[in-house]
Order: structure tokens, then sequence, then C-alpha cells
């Protein structure tokens, strides 16, 4: 189990490797001169020189390369070209602020997408699993930015029971930083829940066929006991494989659900990024978003082995 | 699995127990429409940006509502006869926000740094005429300009000429130091910028407010939403299509003034087949002005035929707005073009106004046979590819302080945005440019430009179809905020009940 | 499934869900196929005088900022939102289904470096993997379609190659192997026919996911351009007259819905009835 972890840890490592070569080639092939986007539309050829050489984008790639790559290394992630400031810290604060809505919204959508999933499976075909069924169809079939601006409207315009966006540092009062994570954690949760419910559902309703539940129910265990302790244990395993899966679909949320919410997070910043075509941002946010999502699925794959103890990760065979 | 229900109606009942918002004290926020790129005022090229400019900084003079020019760090000023040099004189004890005392040094660094190429400041152009900058004593600075200029004055007022202390020009990006009303506290890239009161402001008693916070909210309909919740107090240009059902929100007050700010349908006058007048003149009169503004800014503007608003003195109401699409054809089928074309026109993303407007472009030109496909580029992209290279597109241009500002650059053959974006060359405008940028008398000069309005109607560079106007929401309890033409916001005054 | 009388009886009979979805999706497709032809006005067409009006007996959806009648958009919409759904997932089951082929069936370095490759194609966030290769290039239809189609190569991949997996042990390849067939012949003619079950029900729910990426994208700006009716950018476009003007985003919302819904419910009943151990009455 160590030995494995360490050795996807290493695979990780590479990985960014790899991916940092091929984020650096990505942003060579944008198009609109990086001096251009920095000095507008009257910039003159010399003027534009003049920024070139100051930026070092006349070096050869291989040198620009060596020199961001290693700036990384010990921490620099360089100056953003059309902010003009450091990219650590503004990269360190949005993605803490995104974390937490990430952390909260896949709490969110784990158990209360196991919760509903078990329900429908459990009450299969009764108006209780009909109504789960509406709700997360609901939730996956029309676009986040739909349900964000709906959310808004009615909770912030008509009944005013919350603030309708933006962003309260925790600093400043927790009422007020819980407030505006509701909105845009609730609208990440409903687009996302219905591929965890309907995954455990149609996993559920599999286990509960299988022979141990049977066997279970022979023996006359309460059904709670068989529920928990035996059906759903088994049962999740597919779920957590598609919960990974679930961290970059959260995250393509997350561009669309703070843009729609003000919130300045991470996924604002690539959007602006892209957008401004501030190529160092652009390299170090995707880095960013790429080492998390590798570590998401390295966690899923843990847990995912502590709860199947079949799976033996040291000799993996397929 | 109680449990879990439990925790969920927890969550859930948590949402009604959260704290109401707290009522604002002096301290004012403000709704921009997108992140600042900048803090450096000569860098600045957005509305955003130049909202907060004006917070934190002065320039030598000021434009009024009204248009005038209004003494700001400069008291009074005088000018040579031949209009040729200009002397400007400071206000004394004016301070920074670091303490030092302003001087002339600071306004010449100012300027120089905005001619310097390698600033990269859009504002340049302005500046191409003063050919140098003295400072003889530290209240005192003497401009000399290549050619005599009235407006003078006013082109030191324009937006990116705030003053800057010339030994903190390398901190500008991050913490920006001037002499403005308020100090920079904090810039959160992609969230909001605070500003707090400058108790050393040299306006005695002024501001009135104790902090400003600029909040950035991209969507629009957030932005109108935190307007009426009263998260913010004040949202900076609203977008049109919510005017009316705003009108009727008993807490927010519309506030509407016309401008000269314009938005253009954009054709090459090098590229096919736009290269010929006459295919020019028959997109000019297969657009039907008055449509185009309804459509476009839901009759929050006013049809016209050059910058020049209809508003104006100066605007020549002689020459029919209304489209004429028998003629327009007829021009075609002169131009070789019987059939139509087909081409693509560009229209710059999220700006909704200027894709309304290609829409409605794209509608009347089928009526003449044209065809046209529609294509949104994001505006860093637009401004990098289109602008000034693609055959047709649409573009849009803030207000300038005066009639020349507004006209020179576009329709004179040397001007910048017309040698950047349309490439239009007229002797005859040409002619009345240059003659009644140097004219005194206000009717000679109203006759001149109402020639220009004629000679451009016949030989069309492009289409300038309506002036828009400025539309900012307000909360009730704001007093003494105002929309202004110029399109920022004078907070000096502002009071919060 | 423990086998009532009902369940047994039923056992040949196709499932309810794949029924409704089937119909769903066809209704959807009949639209695709005769909008233009049936609906009232054309899609693009103006009335200024009409802007923002409800629901009535002229414009049954109502119209939007320009006047144009959200039926007919919707109606015509119907075409380039299913066009750009299956085409995408025929983008990702042509790349996807030969690379997982490839992978499961060479195994070894192939299939290691295949997988690796397709991490790091998955390590992106689609809306960020289409928003880049949008970003390099001017958006339209085609290029959404091939930007959405390569972002869900992966997920094919990942499917085809563990049925592939388990297909090579059978003993009808493995008798294969042994008779000396070629590698082709065994991929294409042996393992593929059986594998398409669950590569088929992984490709109709990419469908639906390939739509709303489609409309993800027309939200950030890229994607369909105006005035086409793709649902997406109806919705988006719609988004900031949802307080004053509602038809103008629910109505094209709620057949998105319903083709979702449909397309799913088909996945489901597909999966129910190609699954052998669900036909048969459970493991």
């Amino acid at each position: 189990m160590v030995l494995y972890t360490l050795r996807r840890l290493v695979l990780i490592v590479l990985l960014l490797g790899v991916m940092s070569v091929l984020l650096f080639a990505i942003t060579q092939v944008l198009p609109g001169n990086v001096a251009r986007m920095i000095l507008g539309q009257f910039a003159t050829p010399d003027a534009i020189e003049a920024v070139e050489t100051r930026l070092g984008l006349k070096d050869p790639l291989v040198i620009q390369y060596g020199r961001w790559f290693f700036g990384i290394v010990r921490g620099d992630f360089g100056q953003s070209l059309i902010m003009e400031r450091p990219i650590g810290p503004v990269l360190a604060e949005a993605l803490g602020r995104s974390a937490v809505l990430a952390a909260l919204s896949f709490v969110l959508v784990a158990s209360v997408g196991i919760l509903l999933g078990v329900i429908a499976a459990v009450r299969k075909n009764r108006p209780i699993d009909h109504a789960v069924s509406v709700f997360s169809y609901l939730g996956i079939s029309v676009p986040e930015f739909f349900w964000g601006i709906a959310f808004i409207l009615v909770f912030a315009r008509w009944l005013g029971w919350l603030p309708s966006a933006g962003y309260s540092p925790i600093g400043e009062g927790f009422g007020n930083w819980f407030a505006r994570l509701i909105g845009p954690t609730l609208t990440l949760t409903f687009t996302l829940i219905a591929h965890v419910s309907r995954l455990t559902r149609s996993s559920m309703l599999e286990t509960l066929r299988s022979r141990y539940v049977l066997a279970a129910r022979a023996k006359g265990l309460p059904e709670r006991v068989i529920l928990f302790r035996h059906a759903l244990r088994n049962a999740l395993l597919p779920t957590i494989t598609v919960l990974a899966i679930d961290v970059g679909w959260l995250f393509g949320g997350i561009v669309v659900v703070e843009t729609v919410f003000a919130f300045p997070g991470l996924g604002r910043l690539v959007a602006f990024a892209i957008e401004r075509r501030d190529l160092p941002l652009i390299q170090a946010t995707l880095l960013v978003i790429t080492a998390v999502y590798c570590l998401a699925n390295l966690a899923a794959d843990l847990l995912y082995a502590a709860l199947n103890p079949r799976i033996r990760y040291a000799r993996r065979t397929s | 699995m109680r449990k879990a229900t439990a925790v969920f109606l927890v969550l859930l009942l948590g949402l009604f127990f959260l704290p109401r918002l707290e009522a604002a004290g002096g301290h004012l926020k403000v709704a921009l429409t997108a992140n600042l790129n900048t803090l450096d005022p000569a860098k600045a090229k957005s509305g955003d940006e130049y909202l907060y400019m004006f917070m934190v900084f002065n320039a030598l003079t000021r434009i009024a509502p009204d248009m005038s020019v209004q003494p700001d760090l400069a008291e009074r000023w005088e000018a040579s006869p031949d209009l040729k040099t200009w002397t400007f004189h400071l206000r004394k004890g004016v301070r920074f926000h670091h303490g030092r005392e302003l001087d002339s040094e600071d306004v010449k660094a100012t300027i120089e740094r905005i001619q310097d190429k390698a600033t990269g400041s859009t504002a340049r152009v302005n500046f191409l005429m003063v050919e140098k900058i003295e400072a003889p004593d530290r209240y005192t600075v003497k401009f000399t300009l290549s050619l005599p200029y009235a407006a003078f004055p006013e082109i030191l007022g324009e937006r990116q000429a705030r003053v800057v202390p010339k030994e903190r020009i390398a901190e500008l990006p991050t913490q920006p130091v001037g002499t403005g009303p308020f100090r920079f506290k904090s810039f959160k890239p992609g969230d909001r910028v605070e500003l707090v009161k400058n108790p050393d402001y040299f306006e005695t008693g002024l501001p009135r407010l104790d902090a400003v916070t600029l909040l950035v909210i991209p969507e629009s309909a957030t932005r109108i939403a935190a307007l009426e919740t009263g998260e913010v107090h004040a949202v900076w240009k609203l977008p049109l299509e919510a005017i009316d059902r705003l009108k009727k929100h008993p807490q927010v007050v519309v506030d509407e003034v016309a401008t000269s700010s314009w938005d253009g349908i954009i054709m090459h006058n090098r590229m096919a087949p736009f290269d010929n007048p006459k295919v020019r003149k028959a997109v000019f009169l297969a657009i039907d002005k008055a449509q185009a503004a309804e459509i476009a800014l839901f009759g929050h503007g006013s049809p016209t035929l050059t910058p020049i608003p209809p508003s104006h003195p100066f605007f020549n109401e002689s020459i029919p707005l209304k489209a004429d699409p028998a003629a327009a054809k007829k021009l075609l089928a002169e131009a070789g073009l019987p059939n139509g074309f087909e081409t693509t026109l560009m229209v710059p993303e999220g700006r909704p106004e200027r894709e309304r407007l290609g829409l409605a472009v794209r509608d009347m030109l089928k009526a003449v046979g044209v065809k046209v496909n529609i294509q949104r580029v994001p505006w860093d992209k637009f401004l990098a590819d289109v602008e000034g290279k693609a055959a047709f597109s649409i573009n849009g241009f803030f207000s300038r302080p005066t009639v020349d500002t507004s006209l020179y650059p576009w329709y004179h053959s040397s001007g910048s945005w017309n040698t950047g974006l349309w490439h239009y060359k007229n002797e005859r405008v040409d002619r009345i440019l240059d003659t009644a940028r140097q004219t005194a008398s206000v009717e000679e000069r109203r006759k001149l430009y109402r020639e220009l309005q004629q000679v451009v109607a016949e030989d069309p560079p492009s289409v300038v179809p309506y002036v828009v106007n400025q539309v900012d929401g307000f909360r009730k309890e704001v007093k003494g905020l105002r929309s202004n033409p110029m399109l920022w916001f004078d907070v000096r005054q502002v009071t919060l009940e | 499934m423990p086998a009532g009388p009902l369940e047994t009886g039923a056992r040949r009979r196709l499932p309810g869900n794949l029924v409704a979805g089937a119909a769903v999706v066809l209704a959807i497709a009949l639209a695709a196929l005769v909008g233009p032809w049936v609906a009232p006005f054309p899609y693009d067409e103006f009335h200024i005088r009409d802007r923002l009006q409800a629901p009535n007996a002229l414009y049954w959806f109502g119209t939007d900022e320009y006047g144009r009648d959200v039926f007919s958009r919707v109606l015509v919409g119907s075409r380039l939102s299913l066009l750009l759904g299956v085409a995408a997932t025929a983008v990702s089951l042509v790349g996807g289904v030969a690379l997982g082929l490839a992978a499961g069936f060479f195994r070894g370095r192939i299939d290691e470096w295949l997988m690796r490759l397709m991490d790091l194609l998955m390590s992106f966030p689609p809306v960020i993997l289409g928003l880049l290769i949008l970003a390099v290039t001017p958006p339209s239809l085609w290029k959404t379609v091939l930007a959405v189609g390569i972002v869900y190569i992966p997920a094919i991949v990942r499917v085809t190659r563990s049925v592939t997996l388990e297909l090579a042990q059978e003993e009808f390849i493995l008798a294969a192997r042994a008779r000396g067939e070629s590698a082709g012949y065994i991929l294409f003619r042996e393992i593929l026919p059986n594998a398409w079950p669950p590569i088929i029900v992984e490709a109709s729910l990419r469908v639906t996911f390939a739509i709303l990426l489609g409309a993800a994208l027309s939200f950030l700006g890229m994607g369909a351009q105006p005035p086409s009716s793709d649902w997406g950018l109806m919705i988006s476009e719609a988004r900031s007259y949802l307080d004053q003007a509602w038809w103008m985003a629910v109505f094209p919302g709620l057949v998105m819905c319903l083709t979702v819904v449909g397309i799913n419910l088909l996945g489901d009943g597909l999966r129910e009835w190609l699954d052998p151990r669900l036909r048969h009455g459970g493991a």
C-alpha cells in the first residue's frame, strides 16, 4: 500500500513534468502577441520589441521553458503579464477559496447523492424513487448557469434569504463568509448529484439481489444492518470511481458557477487568464489544477482499495 | 440514514438563521463589470479601471458634466496668442497619499511617461503634439505644442493623464499612490478594490464618505440582483435590457444621461468589397439608424451620423437617418454586385449592445441581398486580431471631451484611430478638420462640422448609427451621485443615508 | 432480479424506460429532421414590435429580445443540439474505441503508454480543455464538436479497454488466436461485435454530456455563434432576461432537459436490456 502510494506519487510528479512541457507548448500556440496584449492596439513595432526584450520573449524556447520550470521548482510562478504582480499569492488565495467551495460541494454531492441513491434503490418504483429521479435529472440536464441565476433570483431577489453573490473573507465574520458559499455550493451540488445518485441506485439494486444479501436476509438480520453493513459497502465501489471523475466535472462547474456568483476563485482566474492570454498565469493555473486533479484521483483509488480488500495494488494485474 | 437526513436538515435550516446584511455607514459599494487589468492609470483601457482611477488620482484639469473644463490640480492656466505654448499653475500644498507634496516635476514625469512608447498608454496619441515640457519652478508647468490647439486643457483632463508621483512609478501596479479623494488600500484580483478616505485631500471637507469598495460582478443578472437586495449601492453602466424593470423598483434610482459614446459598423476601407465607396454607401443606406438604436439599445440612445450627438448644436439634422434599401441595392449593382455578397461580421464577445447591433446589421443587410455571418470574438482577441484588421466588424468608443477629439482621430487621414481602424481618406474632410480645430468662432466651427457631416454621409468611412446613453443604477440611500457623460463617477460629494 | 411471476412474464418485453427513452429521442430526432419546414417563422426573423412577448396564440413559446419566435428557434435548434451531441460522441467513439481495443488487446507497453496518455488528457477538466482548444482557433460548430469529442475520448477508451480485457480471456477469442487469426480479424470481427453493448450505453450518456458541455462553452463565449438557435446558446443568451422574460430560457431549457432525460432513459434501458445478468433474472 505504502509502496503503491509512493509509486503513484512519483508518477504524478512525472506527469506534472510532462504537463509543464505540454502547457508551455500550448501557450506558445495561442494566438495573439503577448507584447501587443500588454501594450494595447496602438503599440508600435519598436515598443513591442522593447517589451519582448524586457520579458525575455526573444530567447530560445528551451531557455524560456527552463527559466519558467526552475522558477516553479523554487516556488516562483512568475509575474502576471496583465496584472503586473506576482502570480504565487494571487493563485494561492484563489485556490484556497475554490478549495473550500469544491470540498463543501464534494462532501454534499457524495453524502446526499449516496443517500438519495440508497433511498431510491430501497423504495424502487415507489413515488420517492421517481421523485429522486426527477430531482437528479433536473439538476443534470440543464446547464449550471441557468440554475445559478435561478438560485440568485429566488433566494436573493425574491425571498431575500441570502446575499446574491460575491465573497466575504472569513475574517469578516463567519456568517457572511458562509452565506456567500451557500449559493455556489448548492448549485454545484445540484448539477452533479445525478451522477452519484443514479449510480448508487443501480449498484445498490444489484447488490441487494446478490447472494450474500439474500443469505443475510435468510439469517434474519435486521434490514438496516443488511443495508448499511453489507449492501452499501459493496455498492459504494463504483460510486467512488465516479466521484473521482466528478472532481474534474466539479472543476468545470466551478468555472461557470464562479462567474455567475462573482466568486473570486481559481475557476475565474483560469477563465481570466485564458481570455486575456496571460501566458504565465495560464501555465501556472493549469499546472495547479492538474496537480489537484491527480491527487484527487489518487485519493479515490486509495479509498477504493481501503474499501475493497480484494484489490492488491502492489501487484496490479489489469 | 436518519442521521444523514438530520445533518441535511440542519444545513437547510442554517439558511434561515444567517445574519442579515450589515447596514453601510459611510462605506459605498459599487459593482464593476470586469476584473481590473491594471492599477496603473497610464495603462488603463476599460471603464471599470477609469472608475477606480478617478477616485485615487487627479489630473491637471477636470471635465465637468456639462463638458466644460474645470481646474483640478492646476488652479489656473494661460495660453500664448498662437495657442502653441500653454502654462499651467499648480495648486499649492497638494499632497500625495504617501505624504510628499506634488510638484511640477511629477506632472512632467507623468506626461513624458505617457508619451514614451514603451509605456504602452492608449493616451499617447493625444500627447504627440507636445514637443516640450518644462518645469520652471515647483508650481509651474509649461507645454510647447507643435501646432496651435485650443482644446489642450481638455486633453490634460483625459482619463489616462492622472498625475502620479515620479518616484513611485514602479509601485503603481501593486501599491498605487495618487492625490485623489481616496487612498488605495487593497486589490484582490477578480474580487474587489478597497479604497479609504484620504483625510488630507486638498478640497477641504471632501470626500464625505469613509471608504469605497469596488466589487467585481461579471454576470449582469447577478449585478442587478445585488443592487436590488442592497448589497451594492451603485451599478455602473446598467445592462440596457434591465432598465425598464429596474425603474419600477422602490429602492433603486435609474439615472440616464446622453453621451457621445458610440458604436460603429466598421468597414475596412482598403479591404474588398468595402474598398469600393459605393459599397460603403450602400451599407450606410441599408441601415436604419433609429431602428438600430431601438434594437441594440432598447431606445436608450439616439440615432446619429457621426460621433456628434443629435442633441449637439453642431448636429446636421438635414441628412436622413432612415434606411433606403432601393437606393442601396442600386449602388450595389453599380458596384458590380447586383446579387449582393457574403461577408463575416466580427462582434466583440460580452458586449450585449454591440452583439445586438451586429444582429440588427445582419437583418437589415439581408433586405439588400447581403448575407452576413456573425462571429463573436473574446474582447482581447478582438483587440489583437480584429480591430483594424478585419474587413467588417462592430466596435464602439467612449465619449471624448470635445468635438475635435471626437472626430479628428477617426476621420482625418492622419488620425490615430483612422489609421488603426478603417483607413479612410477624403481630402475635403481633412481640410475641414484641420481648419475647424484652429477656428475660434463657434458659428464658423458649427458651419464646418455641419458640412463635414454632409460629406461623410455622401462618402461614409463606415456607419456610426447611434450614440449611447450612460445609464447607472443607485440605491435611494445614496445622495449626490449622478451619471456622468464622460462615463465615470464623481464620488467626492456622495453621502449615504 | 428476485423473479416474481410478473417479472418472469415480462422477461422478453423491452424495459419501460427503454421504450419511453426511445420515444422521446425519436420525437426530438423527428423535430430535428423536419424542424425548419414546420416552424411557423424563420428562426432568425425579427419582429421588433413584438419583442419580449409572453407566450400567446401567435408565438407559442413567446418571443425574445429581437422579437424572434422562441418556438421556431427551439424547433430549428433541435437539429444543432442533437448534431453537437451525436457528432461529438461519434468523434470520441472513433478515437476511443480504436485506442481502447488496442490497449486492451495488446496490453503490455502499448497499454501502459496509452493509459498514461489518457490520464494526461483526463487531468484537464473538460471545460478547461474545451476552452483551450477553442482559444487557439476561431470558434465554430464543428470545432466545438471536435473539442467536445476529444474531451470524452478517455472515457470511451476506458470502457472499451475493460470490455476488451474481459473478452480477450473468453474461450472463443483464445480459440481464434489458436487458429492463428490476424490481430485485425480478432479485434474487429470477434471482439468488437461483442464489446458493443457497454460502449453503446456509455456513448448514449456521453451524448448528453456533450450537449451540456457545448452549453457551458457557449456560456463562456466559445461554441455556437449567434443568431444560431443552439439550445445552449439560447439559454445562455436568455439568462439576463430570466426575471422579465422567463420563457426565453425556460422553453429551450425544458426541451434540453427532456432530451437529456430521454437519452439517459434510453441508455439505462439499453443497459438493462443488453446486460445478460439483468435480462436473465440477476446473478
